[in-house]
């Protein structure tokens, strides 16, 4: 399992939610909220497969929020 | 396990090899996350790219290529192209902010111009009666409207001191009477 940690003032709620929407057939997420964070816990089949998938998550979050104009 | 990398300072950049992963933290005061996130956007098409903000004033920037395992040259590469690339676009982020004025000034002729001049149709179904702004003080009154004639009897009473007062010898500037001669 991989956890990966968003800062709030960097990734847009919104995106990240978008992004586990993607990517919801390519493994188990689990998401919550710290007071500066968006935590998600990214679980696959392998220990590569989750490293990839949780790559590639980060990747669509930030790709997302930067498109839309910033985390705010 | 963190490793320097050679002909980098040690204290803002260490590399995961291991991990194949390199970071390194930027100043917000040097680079606006404006240009953070220009630069990072280019990378995330071969690195997976990680923003972090581990202090005020901060930005913790992290990447993984995703194809193969990278040596320490490999990741040296990466951070050297991230750099020249966040340095490209702080300096096209500060030149649009000094330009904004002159880019809407000519957005905005450019779209005015587009539009056309107004036809003669257009014209004739222009409202001009309406009021655009207040005028409290009657300064867009005309002369007509704010002094005409009521009736008969105010224009006597009002032209009666205006007749009296040419009866009397004009002042001069100075304050004497008549000419100075």
């Amino acid at each position: 399992m991989i956890e990966l940690r968003l800062h709030r003032d960097l990734y847009r709620g919104t995106a990240v939610d978008e992004a586990v929407k993607v990517f919801a057939r390519h493994g188990t997420f689990a998401l919550s909220e710290q007071p500066e964070h968006w935590v998600v816990r990214v679980e696959s089949k392998t220990p590569a497969r989750e490293r990839q998938l949780a790559g590639e998550l980060g990747n669509y979050a930030l790709g997302l929020t930067v498109k839309q104009g910033g985390a705010t | 396990m963190t490793s320097p990398i050679a002909g980098l300072p040690t204290d803002v950049v260490q590399a995961d090899l291991g991990a194949g992963t390199v970071a390194f933290t930027i100043d917000t005061a040097t680079y606006p996350l404006e240009a953070v996130y220009g630069a990072s956007y280019i990378f995330i098409d071969r690195c997976f790219v990680l923003l972090d903000r581990p202090a005020d004033g901060k930005i913790r920037v992290s990447l993984a290529p995703k194809k193969g395992v990278p040596d320490a040259d490999a990741l040296r590469s990466i951070v050297g192209e991230f750099g020249n690339e966040l340095l490209g676009c702080a300096w096209r982020a500060q030149i649009t902010q000094q330009n904004r004025a002159v880019i809407e000034a000519l957005t905005t002729q450019a779209l005015a111009g587009a539009m056309g001049p107004p036809s003669l149709d257009e014209l004739a179904s222009f409202d001009f009666t309406e009021e655009s702004f207040e005028d409290p003080l009657g300064i867009a009154t005309s002369w007509e409207d704010k002094y005409k004639k009521k009736d008969g009897k105010d224009a006597t009473a009002t032209a009666a001191p205006s007749a009296a007062t040419s009866s009397q010898p004009a002042e001069s500037p100075t304050g004497g009477k008549g000419d100075a001669a």
